[in-house]
């Protein structure tokens, strides 16, 4: 049995253990929209696009919208679930079953900060946008009609939509890397503090902000800079923005979405070179060992 | 390594803190043998099944499991050493199905196909979900997950502690029969002394952290002499500085003493040597030896 034999089964303990409520984070907003989007009041505001144009803008903000949502939904829900991580199989005391398996302390801990981290998020965006092409095509038909549904420039949309995908499927990883200093160490004051973690890191955070305006000690501001960070390695890094003011300028601007991702992309992966995420990282490499220490000597205590 | 050896613990010593969970422990566990680990609450035995599977850190002494340094190897010890905690509690959000799937994926060594026939053998259903089970049934879904790896030694801490009487005659009778079979040892520590006596061949005792005793049971009869006797003629047999005193039945014959080693000729002849039981060796060793328990 190989070691990658040995994680998939730790990734699969994750869906048993989620998967109702992962279910339910996906399935309750989508009917919601469903809903709100059959019989709802839709207000396109006093100048609404006319035309091509709003079978287009209702497409694109149905996509935007849900993709977003979704992907807040699900990630901040998994930042929950992964911030209790260390102290999960606690509650119901299964961790010694847990600990009799042969399966590493360093894999317990990594893989599911993984899955938290970034296989749902990126489950999340392809969920989102497969829910807001549905959305779209229930809002348009309602506004418009399901042909003018079907008559969006798909050709030029489904490039951009997963050039747009693609970038920020990448810029998850990525955005983890810069957050991951902030998150271990929430984890690890859970692990220490037990739900007090939380309380401890935000008065922590108090502190610093504290400290900064009376002392003049940055540290907020290296939090801060870490959390801008992550959000423009998950998009935004070139901070280039595309626009258009009418049909024809948009199905321009949509064309030159996918160069415009991978240049993105290349700007998120240029700020790596960073000493800041450097620093991060080696921060990130101590929290993490000492959430591998905490787990041995939790194994070990006295019964 | 003694490669017939498959447990080798030299002057094993683990603090918590000031405390000594355990103090200059040392013996060894050879193939093919059923090992009782007894002592009293807080005598050390969880913490030295730990130790065994690399759960506990060492403050002292050399530890060999499987010819492997458990703390160091915990993973690949785990491999062929399967072990039951003291608290046998499974996740209570997943299905015995679910389990059955991931020990699958975890234990190179597991048998699915042998777990669901050990299951069938009680009154769990796969699809049960745990939190739905209870807490007997909870320990029997552990022990059949357990039993069916295929290990070179089990470690169990108190394995049917809530279970009634005839599931652990069930489990034990499955151990023996069907676990063992003259290279896979077993190492079991339980409270409930009289009903695997039969099953051990050897037997570690713990006291207060310190190893009392580390012998086979042919040993134990050998070097053991338990005396009944007559209420008459108590007091001489007290005089022999026996180990322990204490009551085998009603009347005034129902008396007996336990000797480490035979005691002078003229003693003996005050009573008839009958085979001494664990329990009563086990408190002889574990309490204070002038205790007299004929008035209890």
């Amino acid at each position: 049995m190989t070691t990658m034999n040995r994680l998939i089964p730790l990734v699969q303990r994750e869906w048993l253990q989620h998967r109702f409520g992962w279910a339910l984070l996906v399935l309750v907003p989508l009917g919601l929209g469903v809903l709100l989007g059959s019989v709802g009041h839709i207000d396109l505001g006093d100048e609404p696009p006319r035309g091509a144009m709003l079978p287009l803008a209702i497409t694109a903000i149905s996509l935007l919208a849900c993709t977003a949502a979704m992907f807040v939904i699900l990630w901040g829900a998994s930042l929950i679930f992964a911030s209790g991580l260390a102290r999960r199989d606690h509650g119901d005391r299964s961790i010694e079953f847990w600990l009799s398996l042969p399966v590493g302390h360093v894999a317990s801990i990594a893989v599911p900060l993984v899955v938290h981290l970034i296989v749902v998020p990126a489950a999340a965006l392809v969920i989102g946008l497969a829910a807001g092409v549905l959305m779209s095509a229930l809002l348009v038909t309602r506004l418009v009609d399901f042909g003018a549904w079907l008559a969006v420039p798909w050709g030029d949309v489904v490039p951009a939509l997963l050039a747009v995908l693609g970038r920020l499927v990448a810029g998850i990883p990525l955005a983890t890397l810069w957050l991951l200093p902030l998150v271990l160490l929430l984890v690890l004051l859970n692990a220490w503090f037990k739900r007090w973690g939380l309380v401890v890191m935000v008065a922590g955070t108090v502190v610093l902000v504290i400290l900064e305006r009376t002392t003049g000690i940055g540290l907020a501001s290296v939090v801060a800079d870490f959390a801008n960070h992550a959000a423009t390695s998950f998009i935004g890094a070139s901070r280039t923005e595309l626009k258009a003011s009418g049909a024809e300028e948009a199905l321009a601007v949509l064309r030159q979405v996918p160069r415009w991702a991978g240049n993105d992309l290349l700007a998120a992966l240029r700020d790596l070179a960073s000493p800041l995420l450097a620093g991060g990282l080696l921060a990130s490499a101590g929290l993490f060992a000492l959430l591998i220490e905490w787990r041995r000597r939790g194994a070990s205590a006295a019964n | 390594m003694d490669a017939n050896l498959l447990v080798e613990a030299r002057s094993l010593g683990v603090r918590y803190g000031a405390k000594r969970a355990l103090d200059d422990v040392s013996f060894t566990i050879p193939k093919g043998r059923v090992v009782g680990l007894l002592g009293h609450n807080g005598a050390g035995k969880t913490t030295l099944l730990k130790a065994l599977v690399g759960l506990v850190k060492p403050a002292q002494g050399e530890l060999a499991v499987l010819g492997m340094n458990p703390l160091r190897d915990r993973v690949d010890l785990l491999e062929q050493a399967c072990y039951i905690p003291d608290v046998a509690i499974l996740p209570r959000w997943a299905r015995v199905a679910d389990l059955i799937g991931l020990m699958s994926g975890l234990h190179p060594r597991f048998s699915a196909a042998r777990a669901r026939e050990l299951l069938r053998r009680t009154s769990v259903d796969p699809a049960d979900k745990v939190k739905s089970l209870s807490k007997g049934m909870v320990v029997q879904a552990h022990l059949a997950l357990v039993a069916a790896i295929d290990a070179r030694l089990m470690i169990l801490d108190e394995p049917t502690l809530g279970l009634d009487v005839l599931s652990r005659k069930a489990f034990y009778e499955m151990l023996i029969d069907e676990w063992c079979d003259g290279e896979r040892s077993v190492l079991v520590s339980t409270h409930q002394v009289e009903e695997i006596e039969a099953l051990l061949s050897d037997v570690l005792m713990l006291n207060e952290g310190k190893l009392v005793l580390s012998i086979s049971l042919e040993d134990m009869d050998r070097r053991f002499v338990a005396l009944s006797h007559d209420a008459s003629v108590a007091e001489q047999v007290a005089a022999a500085h026996p180990l322990l005193r204490y009551r085998t039945g009603p009347g005034t014959a129902g008396n007996a003493a336990l000797f480490d080693g035979a005691p002078a000729e003229q003693v003996m002849r005050l009573g008839q040597r009958v085979r001494p039981s664990l329990v009563d060796l086990f408190v002889a060793l574990t309490r204070r030896p002038e205790l007299d328990r004929t008035q209890f």
